[in-house]
């Protein structure tokens, strides 16, 4: 990120230059104050000019978006993102014609896209506290309703047969929707087993 | 493909100007060798390697329509 360097009489007059210069406000600026200015002896000697350093904030969210949509016209998908920012999360969308290779099978290299994005958007802003959450035509919300109609069903089964039922693999995400789904059911209930990446959950009679 | 990879791989590292990628295109394969600094290994691989598999991925992702597989080295 460059920056640009001003001199003035005051601190603020030469932070007004460098903003000037920028093109921006105050507020979206970080500023760093490298000489108080002194007068020295009597104004004659030693006298010292204010300089400050101006840096423009990238915010992250436009830094997210850019740095997506470069990535994804390096791999040849068209496709148009938004993406948004709310009190907790920055969530980016994306919607195309072909964007089935960024969902992968259940979802896999959309988890994994998001956790890059998470890492890359974490680099950038060391500070930032917020996740980054990435969805592809809606895919999060249409498994969300697969995952919960498919425990629902399981559980009908599990508290018919009476035999427990293992799903298949699932990310931690998907684990959850399931426990939750289930979590009020009074005839089952869930827990989890096994180990990362193939952690799964089962249904058990109560 | 390579400029893929140069694109993730510097958003990633302290030395991005020491990223370097050079790609060898095979029939049906495609060979992509990234070259971190030394520093900036762990950054591109990760705990267990879970960074290394995500960018894996990601690139694999990309060359689905070329029908091809591609395989991602990290090499010193």
């Amino acid at each position: 990120m460059s920056g640009y360097e001003a001199t003035g009489k005051t601190v603020d007059e030469a932070i007004e230059k460098a903003l000037s210069k920028l093109g921006i406000k105050r507020e979206d600026a970080n500023i760093e104050i490298l000489d108080e200015p002194s007068l020295g002896l009597l104004g004659l000697i030693g006298n010292r000019e204010a300089r400050v350093r101006v840096l423009p904030i990238v915010k992250a969210t436009q830094f997210l978006k850019d740095y997506l949509a470069d990535m994804l016209v390096l791999m040849d998908i068209s496709c148009t993102v938004w993406v948004g920012e709310d009190g907790e999360k920055i969530e980016a969308e994306i919607h195309g014609a072909d964007v089935g290779a960024l969902i992968g099978r259940h979802g896999r290299t959309l988890g994994d896209l998001q956790y890059l994005l998470n890492i890359v958007v974490r680099r950038q802003f060391p500070g930032l506290n917020k996740m980054v959450v990435v969805d592809v035509e809606n895919y999060r919300a249409r498994r969300e309703q697969t995952l919960t109609q498919l425990a629902k069903s399981v559980a009908k089964k599990v508290s018919l047969g009476g035999h427990e039922q293992a799903l298949e693999p699932m990310t931690p995400q998907e684990r959850r929707i399931i426990h939750l789904a289930l979590q009020d059911y009074p005839d089952v209930t869930t827990y989890s087993l096994g180990q990362e990446p193939y952690r799964k959950v089962v249904v058990t009679p109560r | 493909m390579k400029m893929l990879l140069e694109h993730i791989a510097k958003a990633l590292v302290d030395y991005p100007d020491q990223v370097s990628v050079s790609q060898v295109d095979g029939e049906r394969m495609i060979v992509l060798e990234l070259r971190v600094a030394s520093e900036d290994m762990g950054k591109v691989i990760g705990k267990q390697g879970r960074i290394a598999k995500a960018i894996r991925t990601v690139v694999s992702a990309a060359a689905v329509k070329e029908n091809k597989r591609v395989v991602v080295e990290i090499v010193q």
